[in-house]
């Protein structure tokens, strides 16, 4: 394999080692690898409790694999330490780590990639922090350890592909947290994995896939057919085979452009819900939720989409898992023309199951400069529809969500109120400062 | 105790250790406090564990006054009212102001 024409950089793929978990533990004073730790989200809609984070050593301890699991799997030790999720830490955490980063290279070669991954591309600027990236990447870890306490996890590539499989093949399972992964490297460090599955990009189905053209490990992917790869599993196959061999064109400081994006809102309920009205009054706060967020944006919709999940029991009996209804209506971010319409099409397609899922998604959008008027309605009564829901606007926005709310967010069965203070559906810990 | 002026952290621990303090059967309660030299605060946490369970650590509040001798008034105002134990981290080799005694007497076993 000639990679000559390849483009041929220093990345490194930054990972915090276990992150929730070990900002926790520093937060109280103890070593983030020294602890039994997990953090446990117990939202009303948690089921008892889910683990979102568990430290390395209870991950060892314990046989936690995935870092979501529940509280049933989690034995009653008295040695191990139990707490609260904060979003809004973590998220401060996340940004206080991207401004070390931001010593080491230049405001387009970081790239943020999620809340406590970061790919940075120091082709340009290693040099002036060591002899070797190596040498770099035990510099930028000290950093972190001393100001913050964390632990990072390093995969160095020739390219982000390669560092990203270098962080996940190696980087966390040596003790030194730094994997390294280069083209003179590819054939011993990805052709000799033999579990697909540990491969990013590659989950259990796109490996049974591969299983049925008798690709079994990295190193039959890699000598496989590209052209039957790709006519069997399209364009991810052609990715996954230039995975194989460590292969990866992409421009980090190019930014990719969605072609039409969506906009939306879901949300697991606390409990079943058969009452109509309760399920209605979910539903239109959600509607109105994604509205707000529309207006946010300065966008209005065309399309939406209602997604109702019914609960275990429901979908036993009847099969049906639940149902999706694509709307159309004029294009609109306006509360009541949002939810009047969801609500009809839930009425329509709603025959009494219990349910226990509710999405509601938006697409087709247009830019809000132009409002499209209504014929039917009075021209005083959609102004001042308009004007009202963006004094609504400045108030959540100045005071907080529950600072105004509509009276049927304070009956039984609506959810806003309590979801308000979540941040990614758990506890944000404004409560702490 | 009526005029006496009480300060917004020991109003909020007071608070949320009151919403906390359940007082059940076999529970041990106890405060851990925290010396954060990341953040140059003191982390105080609720810690509960009923009899062959997991323990729990609920974050209280971080003071952001970064000094002893307000911390010692703190803690004998909080002691006032409750008298939790209360577990030291991060105090190695520092003495409280008044009485020039050692804070945390124990290392942590990790540190």
């Amino acid at each position: 394999m000639d990679y000559a024409n390849e483009p041929k950089g220093v990345f490194f793929l930054i990972d915090n080692k276990s992150f929730y978990a070990s900002v926790e533990a520093t937060m109280r004073g103890l070593n983030p690898l020294h602890t039994l730790m997990v953090v446990m989200s117990e939202q009303e809609n948690t089921n008892g409790g889910l683990i979102l984070a568990t430290s390395p050593l209870a991950k060892k301890y314990y046989h936690l694999q995935a870092n979501v699991s529940r509280q049933r799997d989690l034995p009653q030790d008295e040695h191990l330490m139990v707490v609260p999720p904060r979003m809004n830490l973590y998220i401060q955490r996340n940004l206080q780590i991207n401004d070390i980063f931001r010593r080491f290279v230049a405001d387009e070669d970081l790239l943020p990639y999620s809340i406590d991954e970061s790919i940075l591309d120091l082709t340009h600027s290693w040099r002036l922090f060591g002899d070797s990236p190596r040498e770099v990447a035990v510099r930028i870890q000290k950093t972190v350890r001393k100001e913050l306490g964390l632990y990072t996890t390093i995969g160095i590539g020739d390219n982000p592909v390669q560092a990203k499989l270098a962080l996940d093949l190696y980087a966390k399972h040596t003790d030194d947290l730094i994997g390294e992964i280069h083209y003179d490297t590819v054939p011993e460090k990805i052709w000799t994995v033999d579990d697909l599955t540990e491969v990013w990009g590659i989950g259990n189905h796109m490996a049974k896939r591969l299983n049925r053209l008798g690709i079994h490990t990295m190193d039959e992917l890699a000598h496989a057919n590209p052209y039957l790869i790709k006519e069997k599993l399209g364009e991810i196959g052609a990715q996954l085979f230039a995975t194989a061999w460590g292969i990866d064109r992409t421009v980090l400081h190019q930014t990719y452009k969605v072609k039409s994006s969506s906009l939306g809102n879901s949300q697991v309920l606390p409990r079943d819900y058969h009452n109509q009205a309760e399920i209605e009054t979910v539903i239109k706060e959600i509607g109105e939720q994604v509205a707000s967020r529309l207006r946010h944006h300065h966008v209005l919709a065309s399309k939406f989409l209602l997604s109702i999940g019914f609960a275990y029991a429901s979908s036993e009996n009847g099969g049906s898992s639940g149902f999706s209804v694509g709307i159309r209506i004029d294009p609109t971010a306006d509360d009541i023309l949002v939810a009047t319409a969801l609500i009809r099409a839930f009425r329509k397609h709603w025959h009494h199951e219990v349910i226990r899922n509710v999405a509601v998604f938006s697409g087709n959008f247009s830019d809000d400069s132009a409002y499209q008027l209504d014929l039917f309605t009075p021209l005083s009564t959609q102004e001042k529809r308009l004007r009202t829901e963006h004094a609504l606007d400045l108030i959540h926005a100045r005071f907080g969500f529950t600072a105004l709310v509509y009276a049927r967010s304070l009956t039984e069965g609506g959810t806003a109120m309590n979801r308000a203070s979540l941040v990614g559906g758990h506890n944000g810990g404004n409560a702490y400062e | 105790m009526g005029a006496m002026p009480m300060n917004d952290d020991l109003k909020i621990l007071l608070e949320r250790i009151r919403g906390l303090f359940k007082l059940q059967y076999r529970t041990r309660y106890w405060v851990m406090l925290v010396d954060d030299h990341f953040d140059k605060t003191y982390n105080f946490f609720f810690h509960y564990q009923r009899k062959q369970q997991r323990e729990r650590s609920i974050p209280l509040h971080a003071v952001k006054t970064y000094n002893l001798e307000y911390l010692e008034k703190l803690i004998a105002d909080l002691r006032s009212v409750y008298h939790f134990n209360i577990t030291y981290v991060g105090f190695e080799d520092e003495y409280w102001p008044s009485t020039h005694r050692l804070i945390q007497r124990r290392r942590l076993w990790d540190e």
